[in-house]
């Protein structure tokens, strides 16, 4: 068996051991605990209140518009940070070519801003 | 800790850009920033100009194309990730020249329909620079990023009628799929990358190609990757999703999948086999020639039950699909040939279906569907689209003298010549295939030319100056094709196994 192969033994006797341990501690339990059925026990459990509503609710749209400006944020910072501790090696060359990822980034938040979805309706 | 961490950063070189090479990314770039910034100050008072500022900006970008071509020398930027060859330049034209009759064919349908004009260019443009940066990629990240770059606004485009259930369907399975595919390439990219060290294609080559049997982490590698490429290319078994996103998307942008986004998939299908796997054969041409055989007998054989148009041609761009992995699957035997064949196949491919599409856009701006059952007595009331849809059937089913049959005819050189037993059994499968096909393409010929019209209904159609000029240029292309097979021949003699070095 290869060196590649032997690493992925490792892999598969934790994925095994973590199977074993799951099952183990459920079976336990099942033989253990007392037996008795209830109508409260089924009900969800929400912090101890009594649960209202649906459990299919709807989430606000605006939240998904949010989460994906966010997106764009993010993905634009972890760009920015390493290029930024390396700037003296980069130069002018480095700080142009952000300045051009910035702004077809901004194009962006331009275009979001423009369409309004800024708005907290 | 963070000195230590510093040290092992190996001083920064700066690139050395050769900006001709990139010249046509740039400008098409600059213009689809153009295309968004007009929608930020203008917003719907400009929709007007966008499609035509879209278009001079696919013209512009055929300049620097133009002139790198007549420059004729080979470029390579980014240690080799980046490689402006002929082969690179004729697919980046036929990708350019395809967006450009994509949106003769959208103007109407898009501002009629009274959909989003001005983010409809903006992502169209984007798509397509997606892909002709796919052209020019040697590098799996390049790759990658391209392939993205080209599909995220696909998704979007092909649920632009966003009130029909049907676009939202299709663009669902599209994005689905797609995504599922992706992962699988992706997978299969860090199998390479984990076996070889290095994300450069010839790098990748150097060590996993040389004698012996290869390892399985090649082995999986590879064939996942083709697998992901066989999603985009729609081949079977991995079609499904072809039939319900071309039916539900607008009709333009099944044009612009069918033929755009199909030959991206086969670029960076090529790119992969003559650079990355090249010598690989033993690994990667029997996937090939199975889903070569698949795709061109089940293509053909579920579109002979098809009763609408645009399924229709969804199937027959399967069996197309197939018709274009044919040679593929003898590239280790014969690599000049099977790459010469599959990319005049996709070029002459692009003119013929481009056109067909044309004409079930124009014919719909009268029935408002595309079933075959309304293409019956078309002579009667749409002479000059009778002829040109007779003229992109049979360039499809591959009669001489149109643009199709010489297609066909270089893919049969290609597998003969590889003189295998799985070259021979392939020709085979073109020939018979072919036959089958004529039988669904000229059966739509006859309802068009026998059959009286539906109810007797002969009032003529109105079809806009741009879809004419559309279908004129299609029809012309396919046309000379045929007429003129050196032209074709001439520009597709290409070569990428310079990047190899042997």
């Amino acid at each position: 068996m290869s060196d590649f192969l032997r690493s992925y033994l490792t892999v598969a006797i934790f994925g095994l051991v973590g199977f074993a341990l799951v099952g183990a501690f459920l079976g336990l339990g099942r033989l253990l605990r007392p037996d008795k059925p209830n109508l409260a026990k089924t009900e969800a459990y929400e912090s101890g209140v009594d649960p209202t509503g649906d459990m299919w609710s709807q989430s606000n749209i605006r939240y998904y518009i949010f989460a994906l400006l966010f997106v764009m944020f993010d993905v634009e910072a972890v760009f920015i940070f390493p290029w930024a501790a390396r700037l003296e090696a980069y130069e002018i060359f480095g700080l142009i070519e952000m300045a051009i990822f910035i702004f077809i980034l901004l194009l962006g938040l331009l275009y979001a801003w423009r369409k309004g979805v800024l708005k907290w309706v | 800790m963070l000195a230590l961490l510093a040290q092992q950063v190996p001083d920064f070189v700066r690139p050395d850009i050769d900006w001709h090479a990139a010249a046509p990314e740039l400008t098409l770039l600059t213009f689809g920033a153009l295309v968004t910034m007009m929608d930020i100050v203008w917003l719907e008072k400009g929709r007007k100009l966008t499609s035509i500022v879209a278009s001079i900006g696919l013209l512009a970008t055929m300049v620097p194309i133009i002139t790198l071509a007549v420059d004729g020398a080979d470029r390579s930027m980014f240690g080799g990730a980046f490689v402006v060859d002929d082969y690179a330049l004729i697919m980046k034209a036929v990708f350019i020249l395809t967006g450009y009759v994509v949106i003769l064919l959208s103007t109407n349908y898009i501002a009629e329909g009274d959909y989003w004009e001005n983010e409809y260019y903006g992502l169209l443009l984007s798509s397509i620079l997606g892909m002709i940066l796919m052209a020019s990629a040697r590098d799996l990240i390049t790759i990658f990023v391209a392939l993205e770059l080209l599909s995220i606004p696909a998704y979007m485009l092909a649920t632009w009628r966003k009130r029909d259930l049907k676009s939202n369907e299709a663009g669902m399975k599209y994005y689905l799929m797609g995504v599922f595919a992706s992962a699988i390439m992706l997978y299969g990219m860090s199998l390479l990358y984990g076996g070889s060290g290095s994300t450069l294609l010839t790098d990748i080559n150097e060590s996993i190609s040389g004698p012996g049997d290869p390892s399985a982490v090649v082995v999986l590698g590879i064939i996942f990757v083709i697998v992901g490429f066989a999603f985009k290319v729609s081949a079977v078994p991995f079609h499904t999703w072809a039939p319900d996103t071309y039916e539900g998307a607008p009709t333009p942008i099944t044009a612009f999948l069918s033929v755009a986004s199909k030959a991206a998939g086969f670029v960076a299908l090529m790119n992969m086999l003559f650079v990355g796997f090249f010598g690989r054969d033993d690994v990667y041409e029997p996937v090939i020639w199975i889903l070569a055989a698949l795709s061109m007998t089940v293509g053909n054989l579920i579109a002979l039950r098809q009763t609408n148009m645009v399924r229709l041609l969804a199937y027959s761009g399967v069996a197309q699909a197939g018709y274009m992995l044919a040679p593929l699957a003898v590239a280790g035997d014969v690599p000049d040939s099977a790459l010469a064949a599959t990319v005049g196949y996709l070029v002459i491919y692009a003119a013929m279906n481009l056109g067909a599409f044309a004409v079930v856009i124009a014919v719909a701006r009268k029935t408002r569907t595309a079933e075959i059952d309304d293409y019956r007595g078309l002579f009667h009331w749409a002479p000059g689209l009778t002829v040109a849809m007779t003229v992109f059937l049979f360039a499809l089913a591959g009669i001489p003298p149109l643009g199709g049959w010489w297609a066909k005819f270089r893919i049969m050189g290609a597998v003969i010549e590889a003189n295998t037993a799985a070259g021979v059994v392939m020709g085979i499968f073109v020939a018979v295939n072919s036959v089958i096909a004529l039988y669904y393409y000229a059966r739509i010929g006859v309802k068009m030319w026998a059959e009286p019209a539906p109810d007797d209904d002969t009032a003529p159609v109105r079809v806009p100056v741009s879809l004419t000029s559309a279908l004129v240029l299609t029809a012309a292309a396919t046309i000379a094709f045929g007429v003129l097979p050196g032209l074709v021949g001439e520009v597709t003699k290409v070569s990428l196994l310079a990047g190899v070095g042997g």
